[in-house]
């Protein structure tokens, strides 16, 4: 028998109004093509000695971390698992330009340590004193799936020696942040910027699941799936029409009509929902297409601007039971996460 | 003296990123590890780095660091004895 498994709280920091749903009611909007995180006044959660050596996206990722442990009451999940595509590159920019202008020679010590991908989920656990399961994936635009999928496939299992009581609790993150160079690289190379592209985001979000759920659990997680190579495999869990669609349009043609025609091949006319109209695009921004969804089923209701398709706009009456988050990165790799109302 | 150990604390506080913490706000007698600034190992490593760029001083020997780092007077009449720019 396998584990439910339950998003019991998500907390994010993006382009929206951060450590708050007040965008499902009053979303954000913007005109330009490139667009920082929001970011809360640090100083009401970090003393200065602890701030002093965090990047921003070191900040974002722990704050919403210790939120998102607050929020749940798991102060000490069973794993601690991060996708991110970028890791810290503003760090990662800082170190490498020192290390160009001064010939390699003389670099400091701060901005090497905190500029791989995994310093973001040991700096939580650290902060946590979590000694546990521990992993980041950093796999470009399915980086927050593979984080998701992996807490997902432990959970569901149920416990066995190797597993030392398996999977209860785990905080999956996603954190991306987007330096002005790196928006000019990923501009140059066509991924962001685009014309008619949704702006360029940034990500941080913590979701704690728990094989227990809570009175204020946003929904369960029945499916999560990758399939790898244009899709030529069906994936399993399509095998039954979703109440709704989340796709990952972002006004490119080429990335949107992958959506349009391999929903129109697997489902027939599952209204589909949109999230980077709201959040931009960023690697992990599928964490926040994922939150968008829990929140509408947490909700019981979905707001207007993320229906994509303007005859579904408030006359659809159906009782809102599921959500099928439905993802592709270039074509190549295909993530799927059904979500259901609890 | 004076000048460098004022010097010394505006770039004490730069390079560390010593938010709030103002030149007058630190003791030039005081620790700057354990009690007092509160500084730890990777602080250390980044004075280290501070000494050279700036003052052109090499430590060649880490040990010397316990005694240099004492407080921000003690660093300074050090690289006042050694500076080489």
């Amino acid at each position: 028998m396998t584990n439910s498994i339950y998003i019991n709280t998500i907390k994010q920091i993006s382009v929206q109004q951060p450590l708050s749903d007040e965008w499902f009611d009053a979303p954000v909007q913007y005109a330009d093509n490139y667009v920082r995180a929001i970011d809360p006044d640090y100083k009401q959660y970090f003393t200065p000695n602890e701030a002093r050596r965090l990047g921003k996206i070191l900040k974002r990722a722990l704050l919403v971390s210790r939120e998102a442990m607050k929020d749940s009451g798991v102060a000490n999940p069973d794993a601690i698992i991060t996708g991110t595509g970028l890791g810290c590159i503003e760090n990662t920019e800082i170190f490498l330009d020192k290390l160009v202008r001064e010939g390699e020679e003389l670099l400091n010590p701060t901005h090497f340590m905190q500029s791989t991908h995994n310093t973001i989920s040991s700096l939580v656990a650290i902060d946590a004193k979590c000694h546990n399961y521990n992993t980041t994936y950093a796999h470009k635009g399915i980086s927050f799936e593979c984080a998701l999928q992996d807490a997902f496939l432990q959970m569901s299992l149920p416990p066995t020696p190797s597993t030392r009581g398996g999977v209860k609790t785990a905080l999956v993150g996603a954190h991306d942040e987007m330096t002005p160079a790196y928006f000019t690289l990923l501009q140059k190379g066509e991924y962001l910027g685009r014309e008619n592209q949704v702006f360029a985001g940034e990500t941080a979000v913590a979701m704690m699941l728990s094989t227990e759920k809570t009175e204020n659990a946003y929904c369960k997680i029945e499916a999560v799936e990758k399939v790898y190579g244009g899709l030529r495999v069906k994936p399993a869990m399509t095998d039954n029409q979703p109440d709704y669609i989340m796709v990952g349009t972002n006004g490119v043609a080429e990335n949107d009509n992958v959506y349009f025609e391999n929903c129109a091949k697997l489902f027939s006319n599952v209204p589909l929902l949109q999230y980077k109209n709201v959040f931009g695009e960023s690697y992990t921004a599928p964490a926040l297409g994922v939150y968008a969804a829990a929140l509408c089923l947490k909700k019981g209701k979905i707001p207007d601007f993320l229906i994509l398709d303007t005859r579904h706009k408030t006359q659809d009456t159906r009782p809102l039971r599921n959500i099928l988050c439905y993802n592709h990165f270039e074509n190549k790799n295909h993530t799927f996460v059904l979500l259901s109302n609890v | 003296m004076e000048k460098l150990i004022l010097k010394l604390k505006e770039e004490i506080i730069e390079v560390l990123n010593l938010q709030d913490v103002k030149p007058a706000d630190i003791d030039e007698n005081a620790a700057l590890f354990g009690e007092g600034l509160g500084l730890d190992s990777i602080d250390a490593l980044e004075l280290i780095v501070l000494m050279e760029k700036n003052y052109g001083i090499k430590l060649k020997d880490p040990a010397q660091g316990k005694e240099i780092f004492k407080s921000v007077r003690v660093l300074a009449e050090y690289i006042a004895e050694n500076r080489t720019k």
